[in-house]
């Protein structure tokens, strides 16, 4: 299982270094409407969760997207 | 003392939380390597280790790396170590001292994780050493190829070198090793920011009810994946019937090659959520059937673009459960229906296909399938495994129009055709019956033969005795093919590149149309390297899985399938004996005369069309201008006055060759250009080409036009032509970049047809 980071520089191509948690749609290449599509796949993937669109909404930065999954029982 | 005494003092005093040098640290660790000979010594020095490495990591690398290799040998867990040293050292900012561990721990034969070369490599990338990043990669990338983060990483060196070509292929390596939508859609845009890679472009575009952009990753890999540069245009979110009927519209300004429709049957008739009524139901069918044929109609009047439109589909499960196929309002039956209507109402118009969307799901729907949520989340309706099976689908339009094709399929017998080694089992040794094992090889068989009555031919390429294999290929009862399905044999002890080369010419056949079917991985590796443009298949280790493999390549489609397709394996078998014949011929003339050419040459009409089209978008060695022209415009040639299409039939008696040269010419008052000009390769060397260029000749002459024009555009394939119109008198009058003019004057010179050929010439 991969860390956030991981998952994260892997969907959008970024180095990991530069993920942190206040990267968001803002400050990340890629991660738009789409991409936030193949983003949630990936966590949902890697973490075997399914996540409600409510939280899927809500995730706007790696720091909230940390914050939900924890409600999954999830520690990326 | 010995070293476990020293080592325990200094233990000791550590307990009572004494200051020590790094020095005795040092000490104290050297030591412990040195004596390293039990397991409590071997624990110290794992325990000293550790404490030297938070200290001052640098201090312990100096230390190893002097360490001679029966010392290292010693040390407990070495891997573990390096790596941990390693990530400190690349944290504290050590990228030399890093990089030299890395290094030596090949040389040590110690195994480090790919993470530690990985981290190396971002921080060298970080620092700016790209030269010295790249070098990293690679040398974790020879340590395991298949590491997807690394080819990621490798792919930002590149790009940041502005080594484009090359971060291409790694863009392809990366989307082959990580078939996600997440790479996909990275390799997409990064595309995009490379600039092109070179190709054949094509252009596709998409209209749709919902968002389908996220297929465009996905074709976008499969498209290059084929040799082609895809371009893409993608209509505003359900504006399809805008785009069609507003001839100013996005849509045809693109100029697409392909148009893709895909309309969703909830956005077509929202009623279908509910349980409507029978009425209802009628009614619903007529304005679908009614709204797509429309849209197909408008769009092909304006665009000679292929449209690919998918079938529609239900939603889920039907609300009538398992009634459903006992009822009148019964919602299965009636999609069935629906798309039964919609094949024949589309198939009645010419370029146009219905995709069938149920056989593509129901393919992907063994892997998890998300499309509901995507549907309330993104307003996409199909999963990342749907969407890859869709854009691996559509390859089949795309790959027959852009002229992809292939024609032939080469396959190895022991282990590919049958189980067993004829030349050790014998033919009654062999797994070849109606039960298992066997049955899987004669299901095999069956679908080889099956794509022969689509054109396609088969050939055999074996290591093997001749002597061992023809009584299998003749006489074994359950062979299902037999030696007169194969145009070719190759059996032989040689190298199989060298057979396939032969194969092609005797076919007469580029190496870039033949298919290699072989179990052995060791040919297959050979014919990759030496015959890149060889679709050489991987195929499966487990037999039963050959039938499928096969059925899923994308690459044997045709847009139209004509007399001469489902007759191309027997015309290659006549071809045999032909060449039979010539090797007991006296002299060229002699063999031409005793083959009894009859040529028979005609103006294109409508049913001409798909075999024309056909020709134009495959044939590349005679052919002198290669323009591709598509359906929608032959059709318009055909009904106008100054273009005149002649096609060629041509038989002997051996068999018909069917329709195998085609002529185009622009008619003006006092010139005729030869516009397009081709021959099948299957008949050249007969020298009926000159027939149908006499044909022209004739027809121009009776008109009093003075002077005939051949159009000649060289490519890499042509070669063939080039002096065809010289050795028929032309001269050459104008060559500009691209296109060469030869002209022949009608009022002095004249084409004489062959003698052995006889001509049967209908105009006008």
């Amino acid at each position: 299982m991969r860390t956030i980071e991981e998952v994260v520089s892997g969907v959008f191509g970024v180095d990991q270094a530069s993920v942190n948690e206040s990267s968001s749609p803002e400050s990340i290449e890629g991660w738009d409407s789409m991409g936030h599509v193949n983003l949630v796949i990936a966590l949902e993937q890697n973490f075997n969760v399914s996540i409600d669109i409510d939280d899927v909404m809500d995730m706007g930065s790696v720091g909230k997207i940390r914050k939900i999954l924890l409600e999954y029982g999830v520690k990326g | 003392m010995d070293g476990g005494t020293r080592a325990e003092g200094m233990d000791g005093r550590m307990g009572q939380g004494a200051q020590h040098t790094l020095k005795e640290w040092i000490l104290a660790a050297e030591v412990a390597l040195l004596e390293n000979v039990d397991d409590t010594a071997a624990e110290r020095f794992s325990w000293l280790a550790e404490g030297l490495r938070r200290r001052s990591p640098e201090k312990l690398w100096d230390l190893l790396r002097d360490a001679s290799k029966e010392e290292l040998d010693k040390v407990p867990e070495l891997d573990n170590l390096l790596e941990r040293l390693a990530q400190t050292l690349v944290g504290v900012g050590r990228l030399g001292e890093t990089a030299d561990l890395v290094k030596a721990a090949r040389q040590w034969e110690v195994r480090l994780a790919g993470s530690v070369y990985r981290q190396l490599a971002q921080a060298q990338m970080r620092s700016g050493e790209t030269a010295r990043a790249e070098e990293t990669i690679r040398e974790l990338l020879k340590q395991d190829a298949d590491d997807v983060e690394a080819q990621r990483l490798l792919y930002r060196v590149l790009r940041e070198t502005g080594r484009m070509a090359e971060a291409h292929d790694v863009l392809n390596r990366l989307v082959e090793l990580d078939p996600s939508a997440a790479t996909a859609t990275f390799a997409h845009r990064e595309r995009g920011k490379l600039g092109e890679m070179r190709g054949r472009p094509v252009r596709i575009a998409l209209l749709s009810s919902y968002v389908l952009d996220p297929l465009i990753p996905f074709l976008d890999v499969e498209c290059r994946r084929a040799g082609l540069a895809p371009a893409f245009y993608v209509a505003p979110f359900n504006q399809y019937t805008q785009e069609v009927l507003n001839l100013s519209s996005g849509l045809y300004a693109f100029a697409p090659e392909i148009v893709i429709v895909a309309l969703d049957l909830e956005d077509l008739f929202p009623a279908v959520r509910g349980m409507p009524s029978v009425d209802e139901l009628a009614t619903g069918r007529d304005e679908i059937r009614g709204t797509i044929t429309e849209l197909a109609r408008e769009l092909h009047a304006h665009s000679n673009a292929l449209i690919v439109v998918h079938e529609l589909t239900l939603p889920g499960f039907s609300p009538h459960g398992i009634l459903d196929n006992r009822r009148r309002d019964g919602l299965s039956r009636w999609t069935e229906d629906l798309n039964r209507e919609l094949a024949e109402a589309l198939g009645s118009q010419a370029h146009t296909f219905l995709l069938p969307l149920r056989q593509v799901l129901s393919r992907a729907a063994s892997e998890r399938g998300h499309s509901r949520k995507l549907y309330y989340m993104a307003r996409m309706r199909h999963s990342d495994a749907a969407l890859r099976e869709l854009a691996r689908y559509s390859m089949r339009y795309v790959k027959p129009l852009k002229g992809l094709t292939r024609k032939c399929v080469v396959v190895d017998l022991d282990g590919t055709l049958w189980g067993g080694i004829v030349g050790e089992v014998g033919a009654e040794g062999l797994h070849l019956g109606p039960t298992a094992p066997g049955i899987e090889f004669v299901d095999f068989q069956q679908a080889l033969l099956n794509l022969t009555k689509r054109g396609i031919v088969l050939a055999i390429c074996s290591k093997n005795n001749p002597d061992d294999v023809m009584p299998v290929l003749r006489e074994h009862k359950h062979m299902v093919l037999r030696e007169e399905n194969f145009a070719a044999l190759r059996i032989n002890w040689r190298n199989k590149a060298e057979n396939l080369a032969e194969i092609a010419e005797e076919l007469n056949i580029g190496l870039d149309t033949l298919v290699f079917l072989d179990d052995n991985p060791v040919e297959r590796e050979l014919v990759r390297q030496m015959l890149p443009e060889v679709l050489t298949v991987e195929l499966p280790k487990d037999a039963s899985q050959y039938r499928s493999m096969l059925e899923s390549l994308t690459d044997f489609e045709l847009l139209a399938l004509t007399k001469e397709d489902q007759q191309r394996a027997g015309q290659y078998q006549a071809n045999r004996r032909r060449q039979a014949l010539e090797r007991s011929s006296g002299s060229l003339e002699e063999y031409m005369h005793s083959l009894e050419i009859r040529a028979e040459i005609v103006r294109a009409e409508a049913h001409h069309v798909p075999r024309l089209v056909q020709m134009l978008n495959k044939t590349n060695q005679f052919n002198t201008t290669t323009r591709r022209y598509q359906a929608p415009d032959m059709e318009r040639f055909c009904a106008s006055e100054d273009r005149r299409v002649y096609v060629l039939e041509v038989s002997d008696r051996f068999g018909e060759h069917g329709l195998v040269g085609a002529a185009i010419v622009r008619a003006e008052p006092e010139t005729w250009y030869v516009d397009s000009f081709l021959l099948s390769c299957r008949v050249m060397g007969l020298s009926v080409e000159t027939v149908l260029l006499k044909q022209i000749y004739d027809a121009a002459r009776h008109r009093g036009v003075p002077r005939l024009v051949g159009e000649f555009v060289p490519t890499a394939k042509n070669s063939p032509t080039a002096d065809f119109y010289r050795r028929h008198g032309f001269r050459l009058a104008e060559n500009g970049d691209n296109t060469q003019a030869w002209t022949l004057d009608l009022r002095v010179d004249r084409i004489q047809d062959p003698a052995w050929i006889a001509v049967k010439a209908t105009e006008e």
